[in-house]
């Protein structure tokens, strides 16, 4: 005789995952204050991310810091009640080190780390969609050693290597009760890493006129030896036995081309405009298994069925005096995300983003920047067929940022 | 530079980083009137749950979560309260359980999680009688509303049939009706109901009878009447082990629901679920003989030379006992019950050497005749529903959606036993989630007829079970 109770399955039901556009675009000052745009336009060491053909161009060695504070903020809201998620900051950084060899080379080198992947999210432990996420955050670093190499004076080329590491925590409430009514938890944490590679060619017709193509591949973030912990009534510790998971989430590959240009005659004025073509479709299914499996524990396969999203960005530099420079730009990034998986853990919708921002350059070798961004959806309504979740949600971020670049 | 970042900092803690969402509605009536709101029915009715009734029990029940939601409504919302004859304790209430282990007359605890240790040895998870249940003296005093001329808005009676409607002194034999019939030992339950009507005055009522009419031939393993020609065991009262006969169903059916809208109430009537569904009837296999060596199937493959059956590694059908007495081989559909002795199945060779008695089993022809009435019931109640106006709830449909399972929020509800959410551990009646998952179907259907705009409730922020 098999036992009959509680053999059957208590199933994780829906333990899902990071979210929808979980890409940043935060990885230099300047082009953050242009709506995110930089592919044609080499402005500084922050083209090893850009551009990293642009690299060549710089005149020398140039050391790049900078940092954003993205406060972020998620609304849902049903016919029943409404509740926001708990303030938080995520600070991504960027350090970038290069340029030219020596002024006049056809030759540049550099060093990059970045961050253009993360998300986080905390909802009140209470919250009705507790038990398909109560937290999460995913930060990513990359770090890119890149050669570039002025062909000509029309077309320059660069590539870098990427190697990528992560790291990655879930919690979410388990329908199993104790005598006082608590739910369960499971805590999914792990680290990860992967490789991957960014090309890029910038064209420079004149001084008014820039391209740039990239092409930024694909990193399979691998995570292996997560732990599983489970807090659950002591009499289904045998059924949530703490494990390991592995698991791996596609950070997307990213094409992009832009143009850059002066329109005024004063030549104070530079325009750019970039269009993003991201690779999400490759984010199918979000996938956790399990070492220890049990009647209640199976490994999770959830489809996600992301899109791929054409993400136009326009920017503007206008240049007031040798010292100051300002910014302004706007972009519109579509969501990955389609209709019936809007998922509670980043319940994406189509972003608009404006943002502005200044430069200083008190010494001749010394450049301060300063911007800020501003990130909002349209209340959406949006449905999660998987979990069968609907609701109405709305983010805002507020991002400010800082960030200065020295040359060697 | 630094001014900007303040400046920044500054917006977003003033608004631009809080955003809300705010698309609650205020819920209204339409057509429909929930000021007094009267709850007719069953166990189901009553938040009967864990194979006892219990006062957290009858506080989650679905008429409780109709009322609160009627409650918010501003015009023809529900005025005041809602009154339930609530026992005192937690113990469980109720006429001995003679399938559990009996403690003692009129001892009925309910059933909590907890640890078994069978005949084998093997210790796992089941349901067990509350530890340290001792009957509290005021669950069995007789209940006195503290509302308004002393109403209760929520009478029903765990037990009751649509066939006991017209029996006289019902509320003497059942302990449930005992505690707060009007004249228990000289009305019927159609008595009181006209007494409940003409005291509260009810605008709105809904009515969940008839799953007794066919689950105590179903509980008894079909050992009744199931064909719907039953007769009276004595005077008009039927035995319990029968299939209420269509004909006297129609006619008490309809003369309860003339009635309830005697006072010009709309409301809102439930169908029948399929009781085949519930866990009690599903939680055990029908081919829960599960051999784990090849010397085990091949003496049991001898032992029924004579009848050709093959035993197999793994999985088998039950022998068990059909209604004629003869021993055979279960087959696919047929169902075993909850109450089937377990130790016997696991050491005393029932269900292989010995058959599964024939009280604990449905054979195929009582499932059909379980099925047939049901369906007959629901006719009655859908055509009455018709005829009167009234939302029709309908249950049955949504029950076999519950079957298959179904996710709300990130939960799965299905019939599963104990893993299924829904079911509470007696496997036929409803944990609170359960209760408030009902609660919504019964929404769905009273806005649609009426026109109302009854917000649904989020059943997840009620009790599924509880484990040690």
């Amino acid at each position: 005789m098999k036992k009959h109770f509680l053999s059957a399955s208590l199933v994780l039901s829906t333990l899902t995952s990071f979210g929808a556009g979980y890409q940043v675009n935060l990885e230099g000052l300047r082009q953050m204050a242009m709506g995110g745009s930089g592919t044609a336009w080499p402005w500084d060491a922050s083209t090893i991310f850009y551009n990293p053909g642009g690299l060549s161009r710089l005149k020398s060695i140039q050391v790049y810091g900078s940092l954003a504070d993205i406060m972020p903020a998620t609304a849902y809201g049903n016919t029943q009640g409404s509740t926001t998620t708990k303030s938080q900051t995520f600070t991504p950084f960027n350090v970038y080190v290069g340029g030219t060899i020596k002024e006049g080379s056809r030759l540049g080198l550099g060093l990059g780390i970045y961050t253009p992947f993360g998300t986080g999210l905390t909802w009140n432990n209470d919250w009705p969609g507790r038990y398909l996420v109560q937290s999460i955050s995913l930060s990513c670093v990359f770090v890119q050693p890149t050669i570039s190499y002025r062909i000509s004076d029309l077309i320059s080329v660069g590539g870098g290597f990427i190697y990528a590491s992560g790291n990655f925590a879930l919690n979410q409430a388990l329908p199993v009760q104790d005598m006082n009514g608590n739910d369960g938890t499971a805590h999914l944490k792990g680290t990860g890493n992967g490789v991957g590679f960014n090309l890029g060619v910038q064209m420079k017709v004149n001084e008014h006129l820039q391209f740039g193509v990239t092409y930024r591949s694909q990193v399979n973030m691998d995570l292996n030896g997560g732990r599983a912990t489970f807090d659950v009534p002591a009499s289904l510790s045998t059924t949530f036995p703490n494990t390991q998971f592995v698991s791996s989430l596609p950070l997307p590959q990213v094409f992009s081309v832009g143009i850059g240009f002066k329109p005024l005659a004063n030549e104070m004025l530079t325009m750019q405009f970039d269009l993003n073509y991201t690779g999400w479709n490759s984010y199918d299914s979000l996938r956790f298994d399990f070492a220890t499996q049990t009647s209640s524990l199976k490994n999770m396969h959830v489809p996600r069925h992301y899109r791929n999203t054409l993400t136009p960005r326009l920017g503007g530099n206008y240049k007031i005096s040798k010292v100051v420079s300002v910014m302004a730009g706007a972009s519109y990034d579509p969501t990955p995300v389609t209709t019936g998986f809007v998922s509670p853990e980043l319940p994406d919708a189509d972003r608009i983003n404006v943002s502005c921002g200044a430069s200083v350059k008190p010494f001749k070798r010394l450049t301060i920047m300063a911007a800020m961004e501003f990130t909002t959806t349209a209340k959406h309504a949006a449905t999660y067929n998987y979990g069968n979740f609907n609701g109405t949600y709305t983010t805002q971020a507020i991002t400010p940022g800082i960030g200065l670049y020295y040359n060697l | 530079m630094k001014k900007i970042y303040i400046i920044g900092a500054l917006a977003c803690s003033i608004s631009a980083c809080k955003p809300s969402v705010n698309i609650t509605k205020a819920p209204t009536a339409g057509n429909a009137v929930f000021t007094n709101y009267l709850a007719v029915g069953n166990s189901l009715t009553a938040g009967f749950a864990d194979n006892s009734l219990y006062v957290t029990g009858q506080l989650n029940s679905y008429p409780q979560r109709l009322f609160e939601q009627f409650s918010k409504i501003a015009v023809h919302g529900a005025s005041g309260d809602f009154y339930q004859p609530l026992l005192h304790s937690d113990m469980g209430f109720g006429p001995q359980d003679t399938s559990a282990p009996p403690p003692g007359l009129n001892f009925r605890p309910r059933k909590v999680i907890g640890e078994v240790t069978n005949c084998l040895g093997v210790t796992s998870l089941a349901p067990v009688n509350l530890p340290g249940y001792a009957p509290d003296a005021q669950d069995a005093m007789q209940y006195q509303s503290p509302g308004p001329n002393g109403q209760i808005n929520n009478i029903a009676v765990p037990g009751i049939r649509v066939a006991d409607y017209p029996v006289l002194g019902y509320g003497a034999g059942n302990l449930y009706a005992a505690r707060f019939y009007h004249n228990p030992s000289t009305s019927t339950p159609l008595d009181e109901l006209q007494y409940s009507v003409a005291n509260l005055h009810p605008t709105f009522f809904t009515m969940w009878l008839g799953a007794n009419d066919v689950l105590g031939y179903a509980l008894a393993g079909g050992q009744g009447n199931g064909a719907g020609t039953a007769t009276p065991a004595i005077y008009n009262y039927y035995s319990s082990n029968d299939i209420t006969p269509a004909s006297v169903f129609q006619a008490n059916f309809d003369t309860a629901v003339q009635v309830a809208v005697s006072t010009g109430a709309k409301g809102a009537l439930i169908n029948i679920p399929d009781v085949t569904s519930i866990p009690f009837f599903t939680a055990i296999p029908a081919n829960g003989l599960y051999i784990t060596r090849q010397t085990l199937a091949d003496s049991l493959t001898a032992f029924y030379a004579s009848k050709n059956y093959v035993f197999k590694l793994g999985p088998n059908y039950f022998i068990i006992q059909d209604n004629a007495g003869v021993t055979r081989q279960a087959v696919p559909g047929e169902l075993i019950l909850l109450t089937t002795p377990m130790d016997s199945l696991s050491c005393a060779g029932w269900g292989s050497i010995k058959p599964i008695l024939k009280q604990y089993v449905l054979t195929t022809d009582e499932i059909q005749n379980i099925k047939n009435m049901t369906s007959r019931f629901n006719d009655i109640i859908s055509q009455a529903a018709l005829r009167n106006n009234l939302a029709l709830v309908d249950m049955n449909s949504y029950m076999s959606k519950i079957q298959s399972g179904i996710v709300y929020n990130g939960i799965t509800y299905s019939t599963q036993f104990i893993t299924g959410t829904a079911f509470s551990l007696d496997g036929i009646h409803m944990t609170p989630r359960g209760y408030a998952v009902i609660a919504n179907q019964i929404i769905l259907a009273i806005n649609k007829q009426y026109g109302s705009t009854i917000n649904q409730i989020d059943p997840n922020q009620y009790n599924g079970l509880m484990f040690p």
